[in-house]
């Protein structure tokens, strides 16, 4: 399979990226004089630039379209009106998640979607096939690049740019940048401040440099998607195919709150409405290590020396320099149970725990 | 950039003979390929390793690393300072980022031992 490509890869090669495969595309892993503690530190004291094309943008348009996605997805578009953002999730009819997405709700007849890489055609696929006449589901997964500047100094950074910086977190404006029309979203997914940045792909690189340029007086860094691991991991965030999947439903995951419980349709509403209701299905926790151990997904989490569950994402957290994890675990575990990781043979032992690991600074 | 007078092995470690007291550590190269190193698990003080065998690992942020024992021996001295900053392997590897150090008996062989130029070619093919 041929990888595809950011239209910055360029400029990641000439930074000495590390490249590695995210749902067919070759991106950048760490840069050349960063690495991943060094860009993960950025992001939480200054401000760090990820480029984040592989994400996939697709675009709902015609009448009745937010309507239309409001029966599909699980979240309750009504929450939101035109200019905002929402997490939201693409079940399967068992109540599997095939992704989680953003939406941005331009208004009732027009709304962006932002799915992982990996899982943009299938989505797409899922939309087209249920689409009532007169709406059009467009994949556009290369006709934008998705720059993501996140950290304190995100502010100050996009600013200097003359780039709108004063709304509400979980919301977007438009604005220029170098005379093209670019979306800035007050969203991320390291749990700072900061905004990610929808522009056209012929553009990508003139605002990449953009911010380079103004971000220099806070020592801004080019950061990877090992970074982003990192920061994600330490607030929590799931990562669909690690922690959210088609055998992982959202009430395992604990993101009934991205649930529309009272909408009367969303795919796998009755099964998940099931799941909430028997109260049975192992659920998402956070796990903190006790020593130096580092657990990784699939190790086995035991208990008294029983299974009960196993670790779905699991990383050395570079702000409290030791081992967090998010683990499947059985009902009978509780927040602030002690349980053990067989870490390649040793015995690890993790406090159970409510994430984030770190205090989020989002807001 | 590859010191001269350090020995290498095909699992990028390399070794500093002094007397029958060998030094080992990570080449520059091995890593830049793990990334930055948050934790290394090393053999015990008196602990005898067998050449090609399993002795610890070297966990980077993203993976995990095996580390192995390049000659046969008894471990003398582990570098300690390692525990707290394990970034130290990153920043000099070939210095204060030394792993451990073997007592290696005379008849001991060391025959798949590379040259540092000999190194350089295996890594640039």
């Amino acid at each position: 399979m041929t990888l595809a490509h950011s239209p910055l890869h360029a400029r990641h090669l000439e930074l000495g990226a590390k490249l590695a495969e995210f749902g067919g595309w070759e991106m950048p892993l760490e840069y050349a004089g960063g690495g991943v503690l060094a860009e993960h530190k950025a992001v939480r004291e200054g401000v760090g630039v990820f480029d984040v094309s592989h994400l996939g943008k697709a675009t709902v348009t015609g009448p009745g379209a937010a309507a239309y996605l409001d029966r599909c997805l699980t979240n309750a578009l009504d929450r939101i009106g035109p200019g905002q953002a929402q997490y939201t999730l693409c079940c399967d009819d068992d109540g599997g998640v095939v992704d989680d997405l953003i939406v941005y709700l331009r208004d009732a007849d027009d709304v962006l979607l932002v799915p992982n890489a990996a899982n943009t055609a299938e989505v797409v696929r899922r939309l087209v096939e249920r689409a009532p006449d007169g709406l059009t589901v467009t994949d556009r997964h290369h006709d934008f690049a998705v720059l993501a500047v996140q950290g304190p100094r995100s502010d100050e950074t996009l600013a200097a740019i003359g780039l709108p910086v004063s709304h509400d977190y979980m919301s977007y404006t438009e604005a220029e940048l170098g005379g093209a029309t670019i979306t800035v979203c007050r969203t991320g997914y390291t749990g700072e401040r900061g905004y990610e940045l929808v522009v056209p792909a012929a553009s990508a690189v003139a605002a990449w440099d953009a911010i380079i340029a103004a971000g220099e007086p806070y020592a801004v860094r080019a950061c990877g998607l090992g970074a982003r691991d990192t920061l994600r991991t330490e607030m929590g965030y799931p990562l669909h195919g690690q922690d959210l999947s088609r055998e992982i439903s959202p009430v395992m995951a604990r993101l009934g709150w991205a649930v529309g419980w009272d909408k009367p349709e969303f795919w796998g509403r009755d099964a998940l409405l099931a799941q909430r209701e028997a109260g049975t299905v192992p659920l998402l926790r956070g796990l903190v290590a006790s020593g130096r151990g580092i657990a990784r997904p699939h190790m086995a989490v035991a208990a008294g020396g029983t299974t009960v569950g196993e670790v779905t994402s699991g990383t050395f957290s570079p702000t409290l320099r030791k081992g967090v994890a998010l683990a499947l675990l059985d009902r009978s575990v509780a927040v602030g149970d002690e349980v053990t990781v067989d870490v390649r043979g040793r015995t690890e032992t993790f406090v159970v725990t409510a994430p984030p690991f770190v205090q989020s600074s989002t807001r | 950039m590859i010191p001269e007078d350090l020995q290498y092995t095909a699992d990028h470690e390399w070794i500093r003979f002094e007397g029958d007291i060998a030094t080992i550590g990570i080449t520059d190269y091995a890593q830049d390929q793990l990334g930055d190193i948050v934790y290394l698990q090393l053999p015990a003080v008196g602990e005898t390793v067998e050449a090609g065998a399993v002795i610890g690992e070297l966990e980077s942020t993203k993976s995990v690393s095996d580390l192995f024992a390049p000659v046969s021996g008894e471990v003398v001295t582990v570098n300690e300072a390692l525990e707290s900053n394990p970034e130290t392997v990153n920043s000099d590897p070939y210095g204060q980022g030394w792993l451990i150090t073997v007592r290696v008996p005379e008849s001991s062989g060391s025959d798949d031992l590379m040259s540092a130029s000999a190194y350089q070619a295996s890594i640039d093919s």
